[in-house]
């Protein structure tokens, strides 16, 4: 009777089989008079890795906001795989790292099953076939061997792989990832860069807002360059040019050319405010 | 020797129980502990020990008109008592909803505003305000058998309903984003916790009345959150440490002739300092190696 009061619970998702992942029409979004995200049209197409880069404040995490359902949009239209994003469930949200708190006594296999409690749905408890799911999605990022530590006792990177193991827990085939790879070491980077190519394998679509441009050129399909407004969305030689730079970082960025080429300098943003470099051929 | 050392201490421990206002008030006093001990989990990993405290504050107006109504009957009071606190707990999140309000001074403005009501309504009635008294400091020897009853059923209720919802809460604790992505009814679940928060406060009116009820809800489970990081296990702890110091209050009260009430905060409070003292000494020592 609680399963028809609450209908999203329990509620198996059918995944759809192709096309877009994300259809966004004309997005704007406003907070108290400030345009944050203003008419952005843009379609994703399914099993993708998108890089979403821009300086600080372009509404890369409002734009995840909107699409997890979170936020309402202003005006305009959003589709995942269709659907409105309030009513998609298989959808995957991992925040900043930062903001969660990590004394909470859970164990990193609570976590994970955490990604299930929906599929599970109310009034009941996980079954064995939820905790084959969780056993699965531990592996895949590597963590079986931690499942058991409580989550204040994992490093940066393995709470990221933690975060992304909840996420296929959840069978989400569209992953949001807000800044996964920030502040953590280079091998942290290459691991979980590598669990992301193997999603694309899966036919997993993977959002991920970045500061590092060179990251987002080399290990992306695509790249969304947004500055409040869409710059460009392409592949690395359609988007990264000095022109779409200069629009999206604007003062921020400075162009030097080289023998070998020009070469892009700026102050991106983020904590360490890091200079970033890249080639244009 | 050794015998009548045992036979004393045995009748020491059994004495108190040839009273049956005794026995009942051990058995509400442990009771209300785990109640207050398992809901207290999600209050004090929540961080929200200033709402349970506003909300055992905000029932006194719903006693006293529970009193004028039906003179004091136990069970209609904690019906007026249990109105008040959901009704309280529904403004707050009403107040602060839009964000214009923030949610600790929504609590303030209800809490006060809620007790000071409570307060001019018992003025009004003096006769009364003895028996009122019994509720802010509590009466557990006071208890009857249908409150014994009325306490175990609503316990019991209780415990059930976060055994049946327990994935769907911590979850909400941990991460409410996440339970919005994954398209939980995490509305109506916040408002059935704070509801079992409230329910948790006015069961417990009689052990400790309102004036330390929120000491039963954060107390135990502070100091078990010391103790271990599994929180099925913290909620175990937290509701071993509650009963306990239910019978040690009691027995304090007893021998000691001490506010019955005050004696189980306090055995709470003497296990939490004893816990914190001991890690604070073991850090510093594996500070030094």
């Amino acid at each position: 009777m609680l399963n028809s009061l609450f209908p999203a619970g329990g509620k198996k998702h059918i995944h759809p089989e192709s096309g877009q992942a994300l259809q966004l029409r004309n997005l704007t979004v406003r907070f108290n008079g400030l345009t944050v995200l203003e008419d952005l049209s843009l379609r994703v197409e399914r099993g993708l890795r998108v890089a979403v880069v821009g300086p600080n404040g372009a509404g890369k995490s409002t734009l995840f906001n909107v699409l997890a359902g979170l936020l309402q949009p202003s005006s305009g239209e959003v589709r995942v795989h269709g659907h409105l994003p309030a009513q998609y469930l298989c959808l995957a949200y991992v925040p900043q790292s930062s903001l969660m708190d990590w004394d909470f006594p859970v164990s990193v296999r609570d976590v994970v099953m955490m990604g299930r409690v929906g599929l599970i749905g109310l009034l009941r408890w996980p079954g064995r076939s939820d905790q084959r799911q969780v056993e699965r999605s531990l592996e895949r990022v590597q963590l079986s061997d931690l499942a058991n530590r409580q989550i204040s006792q994992i490093s940066g990177g393995q709470r990221q792989r933690m975060l992304i193991a909840r996420a296929l827990a959840q069978e989400a085939d569209l992953l949001l990832l807000d800044e996964p790879l920030a502040g953590l070491d280079i091998p942290s980077q290459e691991q979980i860069l590598s669990i992301l190519a193997d999603l694309k394998q899966q036919g997993i679509t993977v959002l991920v807002a970045t500061h590092d441009l060179e990251l987002a050129g080399d290990h992306f399909d695509r790249i969304l360059l947004l500055n409040r407004k869409l710059i460009a969305y392409g592949t690395r030689s359609e988007v990264l040019t000095v022109e779409n730079l200069g629009l999206a970082y604007g003062g921020h960025m400075q162009v030097v050319d080289t023998k070998q080429g020009p070469i892009w300098i700026g102050d991106i943003g983020g904590h360490h405010g890091h200079d970033v470099e890249g080639r244009h051929g | 020797m050794d015998t009548t050392w045992r036979d004393a201490m045995v009748s020491w421990l059994t004495a108190p129980l040839a009273y049956e206002f005794m026995q009942r008030g051990l058995l509400v006093a442990m009771l209300v502990g785990i109640v207050c001990a398992v809901v207290g989990c999600y209050v004090v990993l929540r961080g929200m020990a200033f709402l349970g405290d506003a909300l055992s504050h905000a029932i006194l107006p719903g006693l006293a008109v529970g009193y004028l109504a039906s003179a004091g009957n136990s069970t209609s009071l904690f019906w007026w008592a249990l109105g008040a606190a959901v009704l309280s707990s529904v403004s707050i999140s009403a107040l602060s909803r839009g964000g214009r309000i923030k949610q600790d001074t929504a609590i303030g403005i209800v809490f006060a505003g809620m007790f000071a009501l409570g307060i001019a309504l018992i003025s009004t009635i003096r006769s009364y305000a003895v028996d009122l008294s019994h509720f802010l400091f509590g009466n557990i020897l006071g208890v009857t058998t249908e409150d014994v009853y009325l306490t175990a059923v609503v316990s019991l209720v209780v415990l059930l309903i976060i055994f049946a919802f327990y994935k769907e809460f911590t979850l909400l604790s941990f991460d409410p984003q996440l339970a919005t992505t994954l398209r939980l009814p995490d509305r109506p679940l916040e408002i059935l916790l704070s509801v079992l928060t409230a329910v948790a406060i006015v069961v417990s009116l009689q052990a400790v009345g309102v004036a330390l009820v929120v000491a039963m809800l954060v107390t135990p489970a502070a100091t078990a959150s010391l103790l271990t990081k599994n929180l099925r296990r913290m909620m175990l702890l937290a509701a071993a440490i509650a009963a306990g110091s239910a019978v040690v209050g009691l027995y304090a009260s007893y021998y000691f002739n001490v506010a019955s009430g005050a004696a189980i905060v306090l055995a709470c409070t003497a296990v939490f300092i004893a816990v914190w003292m001991g890690q604070q000494v073991r850090s510093s020592l594996r500070g030094r190696n």
